[in-house]
């Protein structure tokens, strides 16, 4: 007797095992494993951005060291995978706001005693945006160093395109005097511009498209020696707190003004190439942008002026701190350290420091940052006046991730500025997401 | 004689004939099927275990020391959840919009590439482009075609005069998604509708077509009865391939992260695989969301339950061999 497969069930069986690899895909995704060496063999897996760390970096760090590199591109979800598989890179690109939770997590090494022992990155000569590397437990910039910047920027800092104030016949603010941030509001709506419903300028665009809007929010309740979160980052706390809804109000009626992207009027491009293309007439970016702030459209016509304050008090920190941390699972840490002190203290820290792409992570290479070019000198006077307000640091919340806040800003403007919900109910749901996801971060951690 | 020699000399049993050659094919069966058999093992029934495990953890993905099991909360805690619940019924929302009006659409195409005209060769590539195009590559596409200050499709409309300035990822943000879902699975669903027309026999319509019935009675009467295991097919996978949309919404949402833990799309596409990935990559619920993936799996396997079941009246298997 011969049976046959009918249509029937191949198209059942198809059908069944269609639906049962239907979850499979995304959670498969977490299972990559890159490979990592075996301790002693010579091979470091550095996860770092290609855009930032070319060909002749990896070489002379090979020459200097002796040992390999791997580069694998920098992506937070191929880090957890490789975490979750228990083989991180040895050595990983990481900004600011990730740091306090690396850490509390045990995720990163302590490099204090490396940093004491070393030739090339003494903690005199260390910038004072290294801070961000220190967390104590209880607040960042207190502790042990865990890692280092690769360079940084005071990031409040402006770049205003003077053809945008030509246009509206407004006068260019000075770059020796900053704004508050109440001027500048007012200034971006005057030279905001729309015509026949099709941008024109966008009159100040900040927070990168508010993905670091928790850190500009930060920066301004500092000014009053306030922030966003609890002592103990228990809790987030706008609605309670009159000078954080204030800051929370205003950086939201900024965002209703029209004057920067929003979920509801998105720009299909990043906030740099909107300012290099002349679309943006005020874009908030740290010292580093200056490096491409001049494009064919906007040479010429680019000026950089001082970081704005909220209540009068300088503050212009970096709110990015990218750097380099070691993996607390590193199976070679000597091999790993060796590769980010040559990176942070040797020639393509020297290499950075002369291309104008950030303010060298350490103080003696301060000098080399290029001052060529009429628009370079005028950078470097304002760069000046602001590395001087530059030693302060945000205290990001060891219980979230980097874009926790931001995610559920985001996700809760768009109904907001649709009129779906009000500003207060937009609070309330701000305030509920980040509250529940610093509990489930608490929890994780056994607090 | 020993009794090795008395067993050398016993008859071999006979195997009947129609065994030998069911073992021979149940072997080439599964030599044949090993390579997909290994790759689901390996790449889909492993994860999707330790996926379940997962679930039953507060495994945060980056440290293993403070794993520890939490039982079913992660479940009960999914349908307390108002996000999960929004996501899913936009999710089902959009099965609903997308799958019969794609159905529709390559069913139309494949009739229309399986008449004897000119050129049906190049119809059938031109329609089929588009689902090999890198979805990336598409959604990109889409962004622009759609922008409102320089997109085509606002120029478009603005040919008859009145200049258009419909925002259309902002206003109609899950129209862009549902067409690019459709245009991009139009080619596949195609090709499959097409094979389906070519096996039913020419003669079916020709005796029909002699004893008096138009064209629309035939497509209604003998194509469509004898295409519903391909229907059924494209129905199925339709549906559970809309229920699993990712990437897309990621790609059309407001910036230029696109699949990233910093992009969050707009209301309307935020769909329930959209939550789960945001929910793993950014709230680091690796344990949550794969109670929400193994949630969307029930949802899955019953609504292709139900389908098996009210298949057998309306699927129409005929031509059985």
């Amino acid at each position: 007797m011969t049976t046959w497969t009918t249509r029937r069930q191949l198209l059942k069986g198809a059908g069944v095992l269609a639906a049962a690899a239907a979850a499979a895909p995304i959670l498969s995704a977490c299972q990559q494993t890159p490979t990592t060496p075996k301790a002693g063999s010579g091979k470091v897996i550095v996860m770092t951005d290609p855009n930032e760390f070319n060909d002749n970096d990896r070489k002379t760090l090979e020459d200097a060291t002796k040992l390999k590199i791997e580069i694998v591109p920098s992506d937070l979800t191929r880090l957890y995978a490789m975490y979750a598989a228990g083989n991180p890179p040895d050595v990983f690109r990481v900004q600011a706001a990730g740091v306090p939770q690396y850490i509390s997590r045990k995720m990163v090494k302590n490099l204090q005693p490396y940093f004491a022992n070393s030739k090339l990155l003494k903690p005199d000569d260390l910038a004072p945006a290294n801070n961000y590397y220190k967390w104590d437990g209880k607040a960042v910039g207190k502790g042990d160093l865990y890692g280092m910047v690769k360079d940084w920027s005071p990031d409040y800092t402006l770049f205003a395109y003077t053809k945008a104030f030509d246009d509206a016949a407004v006068k260019l603010p000075s770059d020796s005097t900053p704004l508050t941030y109440d001027e500048l509001r007012a200034l971006a709506n005057k030279v905001n511009r729309k015509t026949g419903g099709k941008r024109v300028y966008w009159g100040f665009v900040h927070s990168n498209n508010d993905q670091w809007i928790d850190r500009t929010a930060m920066n301004m309740l500092a000014e009053k020696g306030q922030t966003l979160y609890a002592a103990d980052f228990s809790k987030l706390n706008i609605s309670g707190n009159p000078e954080a809804l204030k800051v929370i109000r205003f950086l939201y009626d900024l965002a209703a003004d029209g004057v920067q992207q929003t979920p509801t009027d998105p720009s299909p491009n990043w906030m740099g190439a909107d300012f290099n293309n002349g679309q943006v007439a005020i874009l908030q970016y740290g010292y580093w942008f200056s490096a491409m702030a001049e494009s064919d459209v906007t040479k010429g016509k680019t000026v950089f002026l001082p970081a704005p304050t909220w209540s009068g008090v300088r503050r212009d920190p970096t709110m990015t701190a990218t750097g380099w941390v070691v993996s607390a699972q590193t199976k070679d840490p000597d091999a790993a350290w060796a590769v980010f002190e040559q990176y942070m203290g040797g020639k393509p820290a020297l290499d950075r420091a002369q291309s104008g792409w950030g303010v060298p992570g350490l103080k003696s290479l301060y000098k080399e940052m290029p001052q060529q070019s009429a628009f370079q000198k005028q950078v470097q006077k304002v760069l000046q006046g602001e590395l001087s307000n530059a030693d302060f640091v945000l205290q990001f919340n060891p219980y979230l991730s980097e874009q926790a806040f931001s995610t559920s800003w985001i996700k809760n403007l768009e109904p907001a500025l649709k009129g779906s919900i009000t500003f207060d109910k937009f609070v309330q749901n701000v305030e509920t997401e980040v509250n529940a996801a610093i509990v489930d971060g608490k929890r994780i951690v056994g607090n | 004689m020993t009794g090795a020699t008395r067993a050398l000399e016993r008859p071999m049993p006979r195997i009947a004939p129609w065994r030998r050659r069911g073992l021979r094919r149940a072997i080439t069966f599964y030599v044949l099927i090993s390579p997909w058999l290994i790759g689901f093992v390996l790449l889909a029934a492993i994860p999707l275990v330790m996926a379940f495990v997962m679930s039953l953890s507060n495994y945060d993905g980056l440290n293993l020391e403070y794993v520890r099991l939490v039982g079913l909360e992660n479940y009960v805690r999914a349908f307390s959840d108002p996000d999960a619940q929004h996501a899913l019924g936009r999710t089902l929302l959009l099965m609903a919009v997308v799958v019969p009006l794609s159905l529709t659409l390559q069913l139309a195409l494949a009739l229309m590439v399986n008449q004897s005209i000119r050129f049906t060769s190049l119809f059938r590539t031109i329609f089929y482009l588009p689902y090999v195009i890198p979805v990336v590559a598409a959604a990109w596409v889409w962004k622009i075609f759609v922008d409102p200050t320089g997109g085509l499709l606002n120029a478009l409309l603005g040919v008859a005069g009145a200049e258009v300035n419909v925002r259309w990822l902002v206003e109609y943000p899950m129209v862009v998604l549902a067409s690019l879902t459709i245009w991009g699975a139009a080619g596949g669903g195609m090709v499959v509708f097409l094979a389906g027309l070519q096996g039913i026999p020419a003669e079916y319509r020709e005796a029909a077509m002699i004893d008096g019935a138009n064209r629309l009675q035939v497509t209604r009467h003998i194509t469509l009865p004898l295409l519903s295991p391909v229907i059924f097919f494209n129905l199925v996978t339709g549906i559970i391939a809309t229920l699993q949309i990712l990437v897309q919404p990621m790609l059309l949402a407001p910036g230029i992260l696109g699949l990233s833990p910093g992009t969050v799309p707009p209301s309307d596409n935020y769909l329930y695989a959209v939550h789960a990935y945001l929910e793993i990559f950014v709230k680091q619920l690796f344990g949550y969301g794969s109670a929400l993936l193994w949630l969307l799996f029930a949802v899955v396997l019953a609504l292709t339950l139900v389908l098996f079941k009210t298949s057998r009246r309306w699927v129409f298997y005929g031509i059985e061999p």
